[in-house]
């Protein structure tokens, strides 16, 4: 006699679990903090512990906790005026420039605290390093100097050396081909999106080991937007990039992991508000405010 | 609210969901209605809708796909799109059983029937017509809660059809109905359960959509961590 069950479907499997209590299905969708921390413990290359920062008395930012993962991209997105920028400042001691600015916290760099009273400033943003929203190469040096700019500050090098540096640097930030045969011409001669790849090529002659863009891309037509985010992809074979940008689309497309942040009230300090992998931050983000962000159901 | 129109589109790809599924529901109420009276001519009623929900299918797709190009939709917006078109396969795929059921019913008319497959039959098509309905109902109201009781109900119409593929495979000597009449029985039975599979799989939408959670992954991911509790 034929059993026609067996021809029946796939969710019989289910069936001995019948009793089973039901499936708990928002318990399940949640992720604990505790768990990311575990799980990331040895791939760490910064790690941000109750962070507050203050422009005088305003406070900007308060209670962030954040861990940003080698060779990683983390996106950092949210409305202007929520505490983005001032972050990722903070991540390399450009903050504490700004007259009044303070920090509470730490910020841990290879398990350093970076605002150690100890530790000096330069040493950080070396390590760290930084892109800017507006292309900024020294207008008064070549693009050869301009790559070189940085290190030429530290100890002596021999042409050579300093020849290779600029090829590989150039090569990482996806310029290299673009440039080779104009290393002599002026930073400021090539395009906007040339330039601030230019940038990008000084950042990484320094060898930091975080890179921080603030916004790279937002002054730039799409071809070198896309050229950027090409370079980035590359970047993080070997650094750990953490990228503050409006472009929510950017973020999908690059990013590894995505914070948002939030503010509840108008003069109210920026929140880390969610922070998760990209896929689930642009598919199914556990609160509601950051899925009427990143849906632009937000205002 | 920002992306009022944006909105609006996905409101009415809803609507249109909703409309075509709820056409097809009364499609299965028409069925079991001629399954029940054996009358050829409401069964005929539904020959020919089967081209009309595909069309009807293929423009929500298109819909969908134009919105995906247009309004590169994320989070809420993009389960909702996804849902859309995955809900839209089932209700196409449940009117085309529904159609065939329907043939068969209008061109078996005069035939000898088994009386006992046929009381299981017509059993399994309230139970198939109960399942889409609820499906559709949980996806309209998005009550996720109401989406496990649907497995147990599909646990019934499965069972029904354990015990119909037995009769028609093992029939009693008497009244066993004509050849042809019991292979149109089988076949019916077959596409009543996939009915029914639909409209589960409808409600396992809903949850999707409103949780992002596979119903399935949920499943295993309770059962894992039950396991894991066993090793320790």
């Amino acid at each position: 006699m034929m059993d026609p069950k067996e021809t029946t479907r796939e969710h019989d499997l289910d069936r001995d679990q019948a009793n089973e209590p039901e499936p708990r299905w928002r318990e399940v969708n949640q992720r604990s903090p505790e768990n990311h921390a575990a799980e990331a413990d040895t791939e760490l290359a910064m790690s941000v512990e109750n962070l507050n920062m203050y422009y005088g008395s305003f406070k900007a930012l308060q209670d962030v906790s954040m861990i940003i993962r080698r060779n990683k991209v983390t996106a950092l997105i949210g409305p202007s005026g929520c505490g983005k920028s001032t972050f990722i400042r903070g991540l390399n001691r450009m903050h504490e420039i700004v007259p009044g600015a303070r920090v509470e916290g730490k910020v841990l760099l290879e398990g350093e605290n970076i605002y150690a009273s100890e530790v000096d400033p330069v040493r950080v943003r070396r390590k760290v390093g930084m892109v800017f929203q507006k292309p900024n190469p020294f207008p008064t040096m070549s693009v050869y100097d301009n790559v070189i700019a940085g290190i030429r500050l530290g100890r002596k090098h021999k042409k050579s050396e300093l020849d290779e540096i600029v090829e590989k640097t150039l090569r990482q930030a996806a310029l290299w081909n673009e440039v080779k045969s104009k290393l002599k011409v002026g930073g400021t001669a090539l395009s906007g999106g040339q330039q601030q790849r230019l940038c990008i090529a000084r950042t990484l002659a320094i060898e930091p080991e975080v890179i921080l863009m603030d916004e790279p891309a937002s002054a730039l037509d799409p071809v070198s937007t896309q050229k950027i985010e090409d370079a980035m992809e590359e970047l993080k074979k070997r650094y750990t990039v953490v990228i503050v940008t409006h472009n929510m689309q950017q973020a999908a497309r690059i990013s590894d992991y995505t914070g948002f942040f939030y503010i509840e009230n108008m003069g109210d300090p920026g929140k880390l508000w969610e922070f998760d992998e990209t896929d689930k931050i642009f598919s199914s983000p556990s609160r509601k405010e950051t899925e009427d962000y990143v849906t632009g159901r937000f205002g | 609210m920002p992306r009022e129109t944006f909105q609006q589109e996905l409101d009415r790809l809803v609507e249109e969901v909703l409309e075509l599924g709820r056409e097809i529901e009364s499609c299965l109420g028409t069925m079991v209605q001629a399954l029940e009276t054996h009358d050829t001519e409401v069964a005929s009623r539904e020959l020919g809708v089967d081209a009309r929900y595909k069309e009807r299918g293929a423009e929500i797709d298109e819909e969908c796909l134009v919105l995906q190009a247009r309004q590169a939709p994320v989070a809420r917006d993009l389960r909702l799109v996804y849902t859309v078109q995955a809900v839209t396969n089932h209700l196409v795929r449940a009117g085309t059983l529904c159609e065939h059921i329907c043939r068969s019913i209008s061109e078996t008319a005069d035939a000898e029937r088994d009386s006992d497959l046929e009381t299981t039959l017509l059993e399994m098509s309230h139970g198939a017509r109960d399942l889409f309905r609820r499906g559709l109902d949980i996806f309209e109201a998005r009550d996720i809660d109401r989406a496990r009781d649907l497995e147990a109900a599909d646990d019934k119409v499965d069972l029904l059809y354990s015990e119909a593929m037995n009769l028609a495979v093992n029939p009693d000597k008497e009244g066993i109905g004509s050849p042809e009449w019991r292979i149109r029985a089988a076949l019916t039975v077959h596409y009543l359960e996939r009915i029914a599979d639909h409209g589960v799989d409808i409600g396992a939408c809903a949850v999707f959509l409103v949780t992002g959670e596979r119903i399935e992954s949920a499943m295993r991911q309770y059962r894992d961590r039950n396991l894991d509790q066993y090793d320790d």
